[in-house]
């Protein structure tokens, strides 16, 4: 048969696919499973479960982590919806500006913004300060409050890109046909848009609420004894006395199912009641008048401001002036200087990481995302569900399970820079085959039966037709892939060593360290980075501001 | 030049059969079209032929030779989509190239049959367009172009006008022909559209459900349907319902008291019983003897007026008038209606097959 060579490739390359699966992913997972039930003497156990059932400190930190998780839920909810529904109802002016605004508090480093916001109000801040100077004391922002406002201004962008991306998609007869039917504005906007816009609030909700659940920096550097089942599992394991790795995972496991619990609800809430708009008849924004029009502009800029204001507060500190790790007043260099004479190892991994996570992401993705595409058999039926597990990954629960499968064993791998590279490539990769798999299935198939039709084989039409046409936007994903890398500490928290050190890892151990002048300036490098990718990949896509989510 | 023999032909979907034991022929630089329904297996049958679908049973075969694991790429054939299909990333004249490319064509050679074929779809301006830029007639015309500079032994054209506005889509068929005629390519076309493929085609193939009902030129499908399906998909008729009545050796329809059609010369002498009529609207003209019958309604069309009248058995004809002002008739009113017998189709009613005599036009 003439096909024989081609089902040949794409076997193989399935088989690669599910080998590369089972020992990036269900080794990993399974060996926190089994150290979950095992003790430190290799017999088999629950009693690690039955500890986490028993101890009040577990029950605090799984308490915690909901916590946390439907705070940061709401807040980014009212937060984002607000913005959103005025930024494509109303005439706000710099709309443009508020969005950047919006990309600048998704893209800034995790954990930057909880140190700029002690930085303004901790026990020292400078805000503080200042209002105490003016005679009016307001209490620190540690704990869970703090926590709680830095989620809500580090994640409501999904929200505001969701939902916004939604409304603008309501077709405006259906509102006008409703007002034809004698309902009010307020009836209008419950009956008719709210249910339109219903998946995309649910989606960008959700969305906050597993991220927030996996955080561990914030938390971390806010939460001052505050536990969360992420901190829990990271004190575990990295304990210097009494390290505790069996406890880590049993609590890892924890995190895995919470988070399945809610990236299955959120599947499930979003794959309902998907409305299909036309485009034929956006809806018009309304230019607003007096006290409304300001009202307007204040949330918008208000939310957009505090959002970026870690980003602005970390550009600024690191041009101040600095003996050690003091500031004094005035601007310099310093902070960069230090950067450059001796962390300039740090920056190098950072970049050398990201750029061999992001190449082998976007190969084996495209590759992959070919075959889930193109191939459609039970097989890749079961590929596409297999690469939902990494996104109820948090960082952390990657991290230890890279130790727990990679420390001993076949493969050993801990504190080289692969398994650094490998743990960003396994959790960023599902998001590159989907993305290509969907623009694939979005390419008609007629132009390669065109292609094939004059006379080229269908590896070449292939070559020559598809892959220019999906290029721009696997570009554009690579870029994105990169922010992320980039800015991942969680995991690599876990996995680094001494000489494997990245940038989030340092500022974070410099933030620990109380030499915010550096972690400032590093930060803004981190910063300068990311934007240039999201610049990139705008430029190969148009601006999307959805595609960051 | 390519003469092309379809014979058993069977395709499955997953168990389901979609086309069974098909079989056709179509001549060298013959202009062939597959009409029918949506679902028909028209489109199916044209990928089989173009290489993209398998083939479950049966051959086909070009000039005698059978093709059926010959791959698409090799078969030489230049195919026209219903979406377009132009590369969106190249230009009009990048994309009529594109095909010549591969079969290493001298530079200068390809340059000037690109040219050709542009001019001769009347695109010759808009070499430099991406198809973005251009509107769907003239990615279209781009498209034909790119499937005639290869001299494909063989055009397949899957609905091309059905994604463009109806004055553009009668213009373009005339594009088509043109093309087509001054190619001499055998062409293999498909439409659901029967005006379209009476338009075009030189002999068509009304399918239904998979299966051939007729094949013939467009006059043979429309004076002489095989059976009811075709009567009733090609052009529009009036469906009545009588007996046949065998009366001192003369075979004739009763279509009201005493109003009786002599058919004797026309309908199959072993006929008899119930049947049905197709009673194209063009064989019916008002007069001032014939069948008495009872003005239903008159609607003005414009050159013509569509008159729907009660004959005395009940059932209702829909012919034409040249339209006058005043209307001729208003509601209520009797006319008289000629009918032309050698426009009247008759089927046999259980089975709804053809009892015409012989298979004059």
């Amino acid at each position: 048969m003439i096909v024989m060579p081609r089902f040949n490739f794409w076997t193989v390359i399935m088989i690669l696919t599910w080998v590369m699966l089972f020992v990036l992913l269900f080794v990993p997972v399974g060996s926190v499973l089994v150290s979950s039930l095992y003790d430190q003497g290799g017999n088999f156990t629950l009693a690690n479960y039955t500890k986490f059932l028993a101890e009040s400190r577990f029950h605090q930190a799984f308490a915690n982590t909901l916590v946390v998780g439907f705070g940061g839920l709401f807040g980014a909810l009212l937060l984002g919806s607000i913005m959103a529904f005025c930024v494509s109802r109303f005439v706000i002016r710099g709309g443009k500006f508020v969005s950047l605004l919006a990309i600048l508090a998704l893209v800034s480093p995790p954990f930057i913004g909880a140190y700029s916001w002690i930085v303004l109000f901790g026990a020292g801040g400078v805000v503080r300060g200042f209002l105490r100077d003016l005679g009016i004391s307001m209490p620190p922002i540690y704990g869970v409050g703090g926590i709680l406002i830095v989620f809500s201004l580090k994640f409501y962008p999904y929200v505001y890109l969701m939902v916004s991306g939604a409304l603008s998609n309501v077709n405006r007869s259906l509102e006008e046909a409703a007002e034809g039917l004698g309902l009010t504005p307020w009836q209008r906007t419950m009956r008719i848009s709210f249910p339109m816009v219903f998946p995309a609030l649910t989606a960008g909700g959700l969305l906050a609420l597993i991220h927030a659940i996996a955080d561990f920096g914030t938390p971390r550097l806010l939460g001052r004894g505050y536990n969360v089942l992420a901190t829990e599992a990271f004190t575990l394991y990295a304990a210097e006395v009494g390290s505790n790795m069996s406890m880590a995972t049993t609590i890892s496991v924890v995190l895995i199912i919470v988070s399945m619990i809610f990236v299955l609800l959120q599947r499930y809430m979003s794959r309902r009641n998907v409305y299909h708009g036309n485009m034929i008849n956006k809806p018009i924004r309304i230019q607003l008048k007096g006290w409304r029009n300001v009202l307007a502009h204040f949330a918008v800029y208000f939310i957009g401001l505090c959002g970026a204001l870690p980003v602005i507060i970390s550009v600024i500190y690191s041009f101040r002036k600095t003996s050690g790790p003091v500031f004094q007043d005035g601007f310099a260099l310093q902070s960069y200087e230090r950067i450059l004479f001796g962390l300039g190892d740090v920056v190098r991994n950072s970049l050398s990481f990201s750029v061999a996570a992001v190449a082998l992401i976007v190969v084996v993705g495209t590759v992959v995302g070919v075959l889930v595409a193109r191939r459609t058999s039970l097989n890749t039926a079961l590929l596409d569900g297999a690469f939902m597990v990494p996104y109820v990954m948090p960082g952390i629960v990657i991290g230890i399970a890279f130790i727990a499968a990679f420390n001993t064993g076949p493969i050993v791998l801990t504190g080289t820079a692969a398994i650094i590279i490998l743990s960003i490539f396994i959790r960023r990769l599902p998001y590159t085959v989907r993305t290509t798999a969907t623009s694939l299935r979005q390419l008609s198939p007629s132009m390669e039966e065109a292609a094939i039709s004059l006379g080229y084989s269908p590896f070449q039409a292939f070559l020559r037709i598809t892959v220019p046409l999906i290029m721009p936007g696997i570009i554009a994903g690579g870029m994105l892939s990169f922010v992320t890398a980039i800015n991942e500490l969680s995991s690599s928290l876990v996995l680094y060593v001494g000489s494997t050190m990245t940038m989030p890892v340092r500022i974070y151990l410099l933030i620990l360290d109380g030499d915010f002048g550096v972690a400032a300036a590093l930060s803004t490098i981190l910063l300068l980075l990311s934007g240039s990718a999201v610049y990139i990949a705008f430029r190969f896509m148009g601006r999307n501001e959805q595609a960051l989510l | 030049m390519t003469k092309i023999a379809l014979q058993a032909l069977r395709k499955e979907y997953a168990g389901q059969l979609a086309i069974s034991d098909l079989n056709l022929e179509i001549g060298d630089g013959e202009f062939f079209t597959l009409l029918g329904p949506s679902g028909c297996g028209k489109t199916t049958l044209l990928r089989m032929i173009a290489g993209f679908n398998s083939i479950e049973g049966g051959t086909i075969s070009f000039d005698g030779e059978v093709i059926n694991d010959r791959p698409a790429s090799e078969r030489n054939i230049g195919m026209v989509f219903q979406n377009y299909a132009l590369f969106p990333q190249m230009t009009a004249a990048k994309n009529v190239g594109f095909g010549l490319q591969t079969r290493r064509i001298a530079r200068s050679e390809a340059e000037r049959r690109v040219e050709q074929a542009l001019a001769s779809v009347h695109m010759a301006h808009l070499h430099d367009r991406l198809p973005g830029q251009m509107s769907g007639g003239q990615q279209q015309r781009v498209a034909l172009a790119r499937a005639l500079v290869i001299k494909p032994a063989l055009l397949l054209m899957d609905e091309p006008l059905s994604n463009l506005d109806a004055k553009l889509r009668v213009e373009m068929r005339d594009t088509i022909r043109q093309a087509q005629r001054d190619a001499g390519i055998t062409t293999v076309y498909v439409t659901h559209d029967q005006e379209e493929a009476m338009a075009v085609s030189d002999r068509i193939a009304v399918m239904n459900l998979g299966v051939v009902q007729q094949v013939g030129t467009p006059a043979e499908i429309y004076r002489r349907p095989a059976n009811r399906f075709v009567a009733e998909f090609i052009g529009k008729t009036n469906l009545l319902e009588c007996d046949l009545i065998r009366h001192e050796g003369k075979l004739r329809i009763e279509l009201g008291k005493g109003q009786v059609i002599d058919v004797t010369d026309i309908v199959d002498a072993s006929g008899s019983g119930r049947v049905q009529v197709s009673v194209r609207p063009e064989a019916v003209k008002a007069a001032s003897t014939g069948l008495a019958a009872e003005v239903v309604d008159e609607t003005f069309l414009g050159s013509h007026s569509q008159v729907r009248a009660r004959l005395q058995t009940g059932d209702i004809v829909e012919f034409l008038e040249f339209s006058r002002r005043p209307a001729l008739w208003t509601r209520g009113d009797t006319v008289f209606l000629d009918v032309d017998t050698d426009l009247l189709t008759f089927f046999d009613h259980a089975s709804g097959v053809s009892i015409m005599r012989g298979d004059a036009v």
